[in-house]
């Protein structure tokens, strides 16, 4: 057996198959489950299509279906639309608030937008502060919170930096020439877009808004707290609390969700294949920039504000609510108070260890998984080895609610020994399913990390003396340091307000994580400012994790681009 | 106002000044092309050339300064109305498009009925022998058949004037050879004014009619290619285009005419009204080399070194040959059998007085 | 060398033997961890956790938060392997679905002072299994901003919310998905009658907003202005005024007053503390908790009341509040799962078509106030009977059997079931829907007619 690995290759066969095993045990096999369990009948075990007919001719689910598509696709309309000037402005201009736009990027990514929901209806509702003002003003209210708006509005203001993140890179892709040819041609303005610009950056575009419809399609915490039962996603969740375990209505909706998250994912690498049109030449990259007139500069700052205004809208809605003793029918709070903080303190610290342990956690295997499977997979010759990078991102695919339904399926009737306790309530399997959902992420930042490490590097220490396993931890994981770091922190980051599958899983209060807790006290008819303070401090904690997470990085790659300078002046 | 006049015409430069930023790229460039003619721009990289092209193209900073086209002002014209054709360096064809879409741009721009495109399209392709390829996507296509559709696409427009910009740095040496003789068949066939970027001095001499050597964004010399190599105006022009013995001296009265009175202690009579710190250049062809006891006649000069070193050039011999501080090349050419001179060997240089050059640094 | 060991064998069992005869003496310790699976929300259980771990430093008590359907299903799924030791909700039916499915065991309470009833209904279960520890009725909430602003008057009774002057500023939440919720429709049934109940609760939910998704988000609409109006359990409606929001709680006439409770879960890890834990709630101590500001429930223990704010209904001495309607725990039990699924199927799912429809027939009668056409009214008649109609009778209702259908099947079942859940739901979503429609055009036309 060993002979039929080279030398060297054993330590990353038996991480490999450790790996695998762990997928397998903790996605494909609860996934599996949860897909055998909608096609069989619930009172014999035989199989059978029969709930899939229930569901197709249930109007409610059929409505759901259909809600759940349109808020989707709408929420990337909007998300577009918000990301469009700003995108415009960043690759066209020499525009100075570029910084200011970045940072818009990333304000919405700090708030789980299921907090941001509560503090939505509190602005932007039938008699919220917006409307109560426009009505006294105007005369007239816009109906922004309204049945599904409020869900599609919600989403679209948190998940439009994916789609600013893609479509600016995909424009920075796109070679100064193409346009210049165009030009000299005779193409200027809305011609050269639609025919040059917007087909070159209309894959990267796409790649993005796949994710984002996904993203938007499978998210259960946001529709529930704005009371919309009847998308999918609720529906699963409900059917599940309150008719049980074996209600295969859930379990076909999670086929569903499953299903459609397949083929979003199956569109967004269509649409990159081959059609990956980044050509970087001499001259460098990107549009052509210009700089602005005074009063485009004014333009500019003008939209740059408002969609600021709007982005930071939940955010602040949640900074008066946390601070607020009683906010009805009113555009503000009637008084202010620190009491909601002592509150949260005295009582809620538990949440916050809890989501410090199982982010980090999580975090931490998720980078450690990520970078084995990346060396695995471009390093070695491991047969198989492909599997496991399908297996990990497989996990983009199934949405936490599914995940959650599964693991409950599962692992509920399985006894963990020494603790007795079912793994389903462990809190263990919090960690697991955070750390198995943000996997996907940290892979591809690990991947990127390594493919900038020169193999060279290795084979030179090889070459030195140095052993496969020494090489890589003196020479590649330093290499990769800034990358696996920036996917530690986007895993912790993203864990650390996840809601849909924790939501499934916590078994005792204690057990629970801050987005638990917020979601615990935003259901107090004595009001929400604690939970609004705690969600303030969750918010606070992912966005300073953030911030300094960058700045390592940045140190990082300044330190490695000066000795690349030295390197280059020491040849010159 | 667009430009629509199609006829070729000559281009005009007035005192062009270009900055990017802080750094003054171009400097009081004048320059004046004819009509029909196969003009390139010849210089080191960063000598301003690509910037003058597409400062010509309407690309990059605005500068001060007149351009004219054909007489008319078009310093002030977005691109995108100067009816200018332009090759990029990376032919720049448009991957989403296939060949056709792509050749077929710039007339759909000029709102040109249907049907006529399709004709010119085809005529096009048909000039640079790719109609059959009109089907395919740019990915599809080598290195040399981007380039022609490049150039399809630019003269299916009928642009008043060419610009191609080092089009043929990214090819292959053999292929260059070949690409270059079609380029200015076609420019011939087309009588296209057409201005050609280019560092490389082959390329320059073999193909233009006439070319602006540039460095440090100053024009350095106009003029035709022999003239250029045959009289150079100033060290560098001589440098760069060919190989040139340079010694430094003084030219000083003598006997009724001057003489260089080099550095290294040689005394050469020449014929040039100036004086005073000056360098002389002669051409390594030029000089004959002879056994150390050969008088010159009476239109050359006599130098007597020692030589150092001897290399085998195939068709060429070229010796260096020591005279006091200075090594001079000769190249002579090789005839089968002929004496070779070997190193340490002293030997007679024969330079003709006209083939000497007094030149500024 | 033996001797010293065989001497310290014996002093050693001697010493064991005396700990273990003095083992029986002592009290059972009360420590470890208290799981209790609750509805209630944090106000509630954070205070009495806090309280009662101070009141016993060596307990450490564990909630696990689900809705009351979704406890009992919970319950119901970890029998094999009860982690759980109490449940604490508020509907008795809940409870009385569990003891019958014999996951619940009797307890005796040690506290003195309880009585046997509040208002109509037996503080306790007759059969010792589930404890009431406080008392809570149903009626309505409203935002007195709201009702400012928008020029409505306060409600009194049922019968205002099917004014048209609460079209679309009523909110509630449903049977299916809050015990709370579900008492209070089976209360107006059971006061009522099947057809006018019904009727009743179809004519209110004309007017609502929003059926929301948990019982808290009927108060929480309330308190932040959403809608103006509100069907909830008193002590949302009370808590929330004690909190400082613009509310008022009224209890129509039509009420009950229903005990919450708790009980002991069969095979419990810890029952020496859940014990505790009752007897702590129905002390002085523990009752005068449930006076706190963001708790407010009825008390059991009638000398509370003596601690009570001024204002604060006390429904042993006013007997007005829930005497109206003797709650029948049995029938409720009965149909639980059938009242459940028609509350979703005509009313839930059904809002926007049904809110259409009665706003056509308020505009029809609005139309005709004042004149007289026979042929109108008897459109509006008909469209009103349209509207009521409900697919199942009472007595079917009731049946065994059909509830049977509405059950998730457990392997150890052996009723028969006649139909899926899924179709016969479909059947009536059918009927329902047809007849809002049928019954919109109808309402249409007698507007025309005036």
């Amino acid at each position: 057996m060993a002979s039929a690995f080279k030398p060297g290759q054993r330590g990353p066969a038996l991480a490999g198959g450790l790996i695998a095993l762990f997928l397998i045990f903790f996605l494909v096999v609860p996934v599996v489950q949860v897909v055998l369990v909608a096609f069989q009948d619930p009172n014999t075990g035989a199989p059978t299509l029969i709930n899939f007919v229930d569901f197709f001719t249930t109007s409610l689910f059929q409505e759901s279906f259909v809600n759940s598509f349109y808020v989707a696709a709408m929420s990337v309309v909007v998300a577009t639309i918000i990301a469009i000037p700003l995108a415009y402005f960043t690759t066209r201009f020499n525009f100075s608030g570029a910084l200011l736009i970045q940072t818009l990027g990333i304000i919405p990514l700090i708030m789980p937008p299921f907090v941001g929901a509560v503090a939505m209806t509190l602005l932007f509702g039938a008699n919220g502060s917006v409307n109560l003002l426009l009505d006294e003003w105007f005369g007239f209210t816009i109906p922004f919170m309204e049945g599904l708006n409020g869900v599609i509005f919600v989403e679209s203001i948190h998940y439009f930096p994916f789609i600013l993140i893609n479509l600016s890179a995909a424009l920075n892709n796109i070679d100064r020439s193409m346009e210049e040819s165009a030009q000299n041609l005779g193409a200027n303005g809305v011609r050269l877009f639609r025919r040059i610009v917007f087909p070159l950056a209309m894959p990267g575009y796409v790649a993005g808004a796949a994710l984002v419809f996904i993203k938007v399609f499978d998210d259960l915490g946001t529709p529930l707290l704005l009371n919309i039962n009847n998308m999918l996603a609720p529906q699963a969740f409900l059917r599940i609390t309150s008719i049980g375990i074996s209600d295969p209505m859930g379990y076909v909706i999670s086929v569903i969700l499953v299903a459609f998250s397949l083929l979003s994912l199956w569109v967004s690498l269509l649409a990159l294949r081959g059609k990956d049109y980044s050509t970087v030449q001499k001259g460098g990259g990107g549009l052509m920039r210009r700089d602005l007139r005074t009063w485009e500069k004014i333009g500019c700052y003008a939209v740059v504000i408002l969609i600021l205004l709007l982005v930071l809208s939940p955010h602040l809605g949640l900074l008066l609510l946390s601070f607020g003793t009683i906010w009805s029918y009113s555009v503000l709070p009637d008084a202010y108070t620190f009491e909601h903080y002592v509150t949260v303190f005295s009582e809620a610290s538990g949440y916050i260890t809890n989501t410090l342990l199982y982010a980090g956690l999580a975090a931490l295997f998720d980078v450690i998984i990520g970078t084995a499977i990346a060396y695995i997979v471009w390093r070695t010759g491991l047969p198989g080895r492909k599997w496991l990078d399908y297996g990990a991102t497989a996990a983009l695919a199934v949405p936490g609610v599914v995940i959650g339904i599964g693991y409950l399926r599962t692992f509920h009737s399985f006894n963990v020994p020494i603790i007795d306790q079912p793994l389903a309530s462990w809190w263990v399997i919090i960690v697991v399913a955070l750390t198995i959902r943000r996997l996907p992420y940290a892979l591809r930042a690990c991947m990127a990390a390594l493919q900038q490490v020169s193999i060279m590097l290795e084979e030179a220490a090889e070459n030195l003396g140095a052993t496969k396993g020494r090489t890589v931890w003196r020479v590649v994981v330093p290499l990769m340091s800034g990358g696996i770091l920036a996917g530690f922190v986007t895993s912790f980051a993203t864990a650390s307000v996840e809601l849909s599958a924790t939501l499934m899983l916590v078994a005792v209060d204690s057990d629970a994580p801050l987005a638990y807790g917020i979601y615990e006290f935003m259901q107090s008819a004595s009001g929400r400012g604690p939970g609004a303070a705690l969600g303030v401090i969750g918010v606070l904690f992912v966005g300073l994790g953030t911030y300094f997470s960058h700045r390592i990085i940045e140190r990082s790659r300044a330190s490695r681009e000066s000795t690349a300078v030295v390197a280059e002046g020491a040849t010159a | 106002m667009t430009s629509t006049d199609t006829t070729t015409a000559g281009v005009d430069i007035e005192s062009l000044n270009l900055s990017f930023d802080d750094t003054h790229v171009l400097k009081g460039i004048d320059l004046s092309i004819e009509p029909g003619e196969f003009f390139a721009f010849l210089g080191p990289s960063g000598s301003g050339k690509s910037t003058l092209l597409r400062a010509i193209a309407g690309f990059g900073p605005t500068p001060t300064g007149r351009i004219l086209i054909g007489g008319e002002e078009i310093a002030h014209l977005p691109p995108w109305k100067r009816n200018v054709g332009m090759v990029f360096q990376s032919y720049a064809l448009w991957p989403h498009m296939t060949v056709r879409k792509n050749v077929a741009f710039g007339l759909e721009e000029r709102k040109v009925p249907t049907r006529e495109i399709a004709t010119r399209v085809d005529a096009a392709l048909e000039m640079v022998g790719l109609l059959d390829l009109a089907d395919r996507r740019p990915a599809q296509l080598s290195g040399g058949q981007q380039q022609r559709i490049a150039l399809a696409r630019t003269i299916v427009v009928e642009p008043r004037v060419l610009l191609l910009d080092e089009p043929l740095s990214n090819l292959d040496a053999n292929l260059r050879v070949q690409m270059r003789r079609e380029l200015r068949e076609l420019q011939q066939k087309l009588q296209l004014t057409t201005i050609f970027v280019t560092h490389d001095q082959e390329e320059a001499n073999t193909t233009s009619d006439r070319m602006a050597v540039l460095n440090d964004g100053v024009i350095q010399q106009v003029g035709t290619p022999m003239e250029l190599y045959d009289n150079p105006a100033n060290l560098f022009v001589a440098t760069f285009l060919g190989t040139a013995n340079v010694l430094s001296g003084v030219v000083e009265d003598a006997d009724g005419g001057a003489q260089f009175n080099a550095v290294d202690g040689a005394q050469i009579p020449v014929d040039s009204a100036e004086r005073g710190s000056r360098n002389l250049m002669f051409r390594p062809q030029n000089v004959v080399i002879a056994a150390a006891d050969t008088c010159a006649d009476a239109d050359g000069v006599r130098l007597t070194g020692t030589v150092r070193h001897v290399e085998f050039l195939g068709s060429i011999i070229r010796y260096g040959v020591t005279i006091g501080a200075d090594t001079v090349l000769v190249d002579d050419r090789h005839q089968q059998g002929a004496p070779v001179f070997a190193p340490d060997s002293q030997v007679s240089l024969l330079l003709p007085r006209d083939q000497l050059m007094v030149l500024e640094s | 060398m033996n001797n010293h060991k065989s001497g310290f064998v014996r002093v050693a069992s001697l010493a064991l033997a005396l700990s273990l005869l003095a083992a029986p003496l002592s009290l059972p310790a009360v420590d470890g961890t208290l799981t209790i699976v609750t509805s209630y929300p944090k106000d509630t259980t954070g205070t009495f956790k806090k309280a009662f771990e101070k009141k016993y430093p060596n307990v450490k008590v564990e909630m696990l938060k689900k809705k009351t359907t979704a406890g009992i299903k919970y319950l119901q799924e970890t029998a094999g392997s009860n982690t759980a030791d109490m449940f604490w909700a508020s509907a008795p039916d809940a409870f009385e679905v569990l003891k019958g499915d014999d996951l619940l065991i009797k307890y005796q309470v040690k506290v003195k002072g309880i009585p046997e009833k509040v208002g109509s209904f037996p503080i306790n279960d007759p059969d010792g299994y589930y404890k009431g520890f406080a008392a809570s009725g149903y009626g309505i909430m409203w935002n007195t901003r709201y009702l400012k602003a928008k020029k409505l008057p306060a409600p009194a009774e049922w019968a205002d919310l099917k004014k048209p002057v609460y079209h679309g500023h009523v909110g509630m939440s449903a049977p299916s998905r809050s015990g709370t919720t579900h008492l209070t429709v089976e209360t107006l049934l059971q006061g009522k009658g099947w057809e006018k109940g019904w009727a009743e609760w179809k004519a209110m939910a004309g007017n609502f907003k929003t059926v929301t998704e948990r019982s808290f988000g009927v108060p929480d609409g309330v308190n932040s202005g959403q809608f103006g109006v509100g069907i909830v359990i008193d002590f949302f409606g009370l808590s929330s005024k004690a909190s400082g929001f613009p509310v008022e709680y009224v209890y129509p006439t039509v009420t009950t007053l229903v005990p919450a409770n708790i009980a002991l879960v069969k095979n419990g890890p810890n029952p020496e503390a859940a014990g505790a834990f009752i007897e702590y709630l129905l002390s002085a101590e523990g009752q005068e908790l449930l006076l706190d500001p963001k708790i407010r429930r009825l008390p059991v223990n009638p000398a509370t009341y003596a601690k009570a704010p001024a204002g604060f209904p006390n429904p042993f001495k006013d007997s007005s509040i829930g005497s109206a309607v003797k709650f029948d725990l049995g029938l409720s039990k009965g149909r639980y799962n059938v009242i459940n699924s028609l509350f979703d199927v005509m009313i839930t799912y059904r809002l926007d078509d049904l809110r259409d429809t009665t706003k056509a027939i308020q505009d029809a009668e609005a139309a005709m106030a004042g004149k007289s056409n026979a042929q109108a009214a008897d459109l509006i008649a008909q469209a009103k009977a349209l509207v009521n109609e409900v697919p199942v009778d009472e007595a079917t209702a009731s049946k065994k059997e059909f509830n049977g259908i509405f059950k998730k099947k457990r392997k150890k079942s052996t009723t028969q079931v006649t139909g899926r859940q899924a179709e016969v739901e479909q059947e009536w979503d059918a009927m329902v829907k047809a007849n809002y429609a049928k019954a919109k055009s109808l309402a249409e036309k007698a507007k025309s007619m005036l």
